[in-house]
């Protein structure tokens, strides 16, 4: 095995585990924002526009 | 008045000329009457043609007059566009603009298979290395398994600039063959039950705006935190992304997706083309670049599947993954997603694997960008 062989199977293994790190260090943080920012109904324009309407009113 | 004369680039052509103005012809035919990935094929054909007539003033030619150097249009455009990684990088900005995450998260464990179908790079390098090719040519030749176009380009643009308009055909057309050769691999290495497990497609599930927003910022620090070489693909990536999903810039947001990604796409094109004069592409090099990004795509096919079996393993029988998602993990999208919805559709009718699917090919170009920061950062302290 030549040293360019060696160094390229040393580059693929760190490799190929880095990627794996970066993906799961990825997925983590889609599991936190899920978490901690889950979807929530947004309130329609017009019910806010009436809102507001009536809030100056009072 | 002789012919070298009066028709100067007719005395000059030589066979080899000929043979590339053919490449040309055949990458043109390739876009038109195949529609193999045109916006791509049709510039480098033109542009191999455009640069295989002897004399091109499209290249930098010397002045026999004057002894000086008379600059050719696709050397300046390669100077400030792919010398510096700039069109690359634009590219990026209008691809994160056009990809939707949320399918990612809904379902996020596929996230990991854009990372098990990268085996393909890492395995060609080893390969292309086993042949004599020194590490940075290897690894360049190795991330056409990327199937990420730009992110070949910058990394050959980097290490080996000379394979770079070998690699790119090899990357683009590779790209535009994913349904010819992923489907024979995945049959391979699957049974027919395997291919007709059903999987839930997630697709009702609502995700946050603000999620959306934040993702792309957060992956830009982690990844800028784990590897700084990587930030600029990443990074421009996100940006682009960003753009899409903050909300305030859809106008600017529809220009990435559509005039920045045309432009750009056609100078990256004709400029590739540049590099493909008959000196420095009819050799033996090319062939072995094109016969092993073949290897690279099978390679990653194989990583994919083979993990998803894997991850089988260790789930229940009623929460089994389709092997064949793990295919998806390659950065070609849309294509590889629909190539997979369509073969499992071929085995049973009601069996909907798009959205898991799409959900591992967004993954995957998550992946082939990571795959190409870490060679980036790798390479150079081993070399």
């Amino acid at each position: 095995m030549t040293p360019t062989v060696e160094k390229a199977l040393l580059i693929a293994g760190i490799g190929m585990a880095g990627i794996f790190v970066f993906m799961a260090v990825f997925y983590l943080l889609i599991l936190a924002l899920d978490r901690f920012l889950p979807y929530q109904e947004e309130k329609p324009a017009e019910e806010l526009s009436e809102d507001s309407v009536s809030e100056e009113e009072e | 008045m002789g012919l070298e004369q009066l028709l100067p680039a007719i005395a000059g052509m030589t066979w080899q000329d000929l043979v590339m103005i053919g490449v040309g012809l055949v990458l043109i035919y390739l876009a038109i009457a195949k529609n193999y990935e045109p916006t791509l094929l049709l510039p480098m054909g033109f542009g191999a043609i455009l640069v295989n007539i002897p004399l091109s003033s499209a290249l930098t030619q010397i002045d026999p007059a004057t002894g000086q150097a008379v600059e050719g249009v696709l050397n300046v455009f390669f100077d400030a566009g792919i010398a510096t990684e700039i069109f690359p990088l634009l590219i990026f900005v209008a691809i994160g603009a056009m990809i939707d995450f949320s399918p990612l998260f809904r379902n996020p464990s596929l996230l990991l298979f854009g990372a098990a179908a990268q085996l393909g790079i890492f395995m060609t390098m080893m390969f292309a290395s086993l042949l004599g090719y020194d590490l940075r040519e290897a690894a360049s030749i190795g991330i056409i398994g990327a199937a990420d176009g730009p992110t070949s380009i910058v990394v050959a643009s980097r290490f080996a600039p000379a394979l770079l308009g070998p690699i790119s055909v090899a990357a683009y057309s590779y790209m535009a063959l994913v349904p010819i050769i992923q489907p024979p691999v995945i049959r391979l290495l699957t049974s027919r039950k395997e291919r007709l497990i059903r999987m839930s497609s997630g697709s009702g599930k609502k995700i946050s705006k603000k999620a959306l927003i934040l993702f792309p910022i957060a992956v830009t620090i982690v990844a800028g935190i784990i590897a700084p070489s990587s930030l600029a693909l990443i990074g421009f990536l996100m940006f682009g992304n960003l753009v899409r999903e903050c909300g305030v810039l859809n106008k600017l947001s529809l220009s990435a997706q559509n005039e920045l990604a045309s432009l750009v796409t056609l100078l990256l094109g004709i400029t590739i083309a540049s590099t493909m004069t008959a000196d420095r592409f009819i050799r033996l090099d090319t062939l072995f670049v094109i016969a092993l990004g073949l290897f690279a795509f099978v390679f990653d096919t194989f990583g994919g599947v083979i993990f998803a079996k894997f991850m089988n393993l260790f789930r229940k029988e009623d929460n089994k993954l389709n092997p064949m998602i793990g295919a998806c993990g390659i950065s070609a999208f849309p294509m590889s997603a629909r190539v997979i919805h369509q073969m499992g559709q071929k085995e049973d009718p009601y069996n909907y694997l798009l959205m898991p699917a799409i959900s591992a090919n967004v993954g995957g170009q998550i992946g082939s960008v990571v795959a190409g920061g870490i060679i980036l950062t790798l390479v150079p302290l081993f070399a």
